[in-house]
């Protein structure tokens, strides 16, 4: 399994990484979304994207809404890891197309959960 | 303005917020000491700062400052540094914002909304407020023995 992990900040890139190396993923990371885009379009394409919110460039959000807009990437698993924790912001990811939603400060066990939910790592 | 909209948060839940976040970053070794400073005192050694603007249903400021050797240990906590491993000014800055935006954000969840946090803005040194903006909540706590203080920061004549 590939994760590529979207998040601005170094030190949340490398908490998610550790939990998600010890699930024996391989990773990608990406500065903001469209860093991630451009990996997409270069052929890095991940089983999951753990995608936070609130980027420079462009935010998880427009990132999700482009990477369901284009066929090809239908198959990559988008969960959102983020602060924004308001009701309306997380309808409006999981209606744009994101599979999960996961709000900071987390667990690892949390994240394990999550992938666990959406079948990506034994449960 | 609805009158939620001049709602301020409470201290013992922007606290309960900022343990929470530290012990999810720091696991067991994660626990605050609550910390007693005199009401107005300036923050005594503030060598990160960093802050976070909330906007919409309400609106504020949420500050975190630390000291020099406990923002780069929480630092290398965050990117598991080795012992041989050093912190370049950088990864203090990224680390420290990451942690504001983190209880930025759950102390957005507790105010009025719908609203949005900007990014972080980090800075080496003490945190500036200007006149305009009034102190509405303040927590002092001790982590390994060095001072955390957070923040936060409304309109002047209450949050609009």
């Amino acid at each position: 399994m590939r994760a590529m992990i979207i998040d601005d900040s170094r030190a949340m890139r490398s908490i998610l990484r550790r939990i998600v190396t010890g699930l024996d993923f391989e990773t990608s990371e990406a500065e903001h979304g469209q860093d991630a885009l451009d990996q997409l379009r270069a052929g890095v394409v991940p089983d999951v994207c753990l995608v936070d919110w609130n980027m420079p460039v462009m935010d998880g959000y427009t990132f999700i809404t482009e990477v369901r807009a284009n066929p090809a990437w239908r198959d990559i698993t988008l969960m959102m890891v983020t602060t924004e924790s308001e009701q309306r912001q997380i309808v409006r990811a999981l209606a744009a197309g994101a599979h999960e939603y996961v709000i900071k400060p987390f667990t690892p066990d949390a994240i394990v959960d999550k992938l666990s939910l959406l079948g990506l790592v034994p449960a | 303005m609805s009158a939620a909209a001049h709602e301020s948060p409470a201290s013992e839940d922007v606290r309960a917020v900022t343990e929470d976040v530290w012990m999810v970053l720091l696991g067991e070794d994660g626990g605050l000491r609550p910390r007693t400073v005199p009401a107005d005192a300036p923050f005594d050694a503030a060598a990160w700062s960093a802050a976070t603007t909330i906007s919409g249903g309400w609106h504020g400021v949420v500050t975190v400052e630390l000291d020099e050797a406990l923002a780069r240990l929480l630092t290398g906590r965050m990117l598991a540094l080795t012992d041989d491993e050093t912190a370049t000014d950088s990864d203090v800055a990224d680390a420290v914002g990451e942690l504001v935006n983190m209880v930025g954000g759950n102390v957005k969840s507790l105010m009025p909304g719908p609203s949005t946090l900007s990014l972080p803005a980090v800075a080496a040194g003490r945190a500036a407020f200007g006149s305009d903006s009034a102190l509405a909540c303040r927590i002092d706590l001790a982590w390994q023995d060095g001072p955390v203080r957070v923040s936060v920061h409304v309109p002047q004549g209450g949050p609009r």
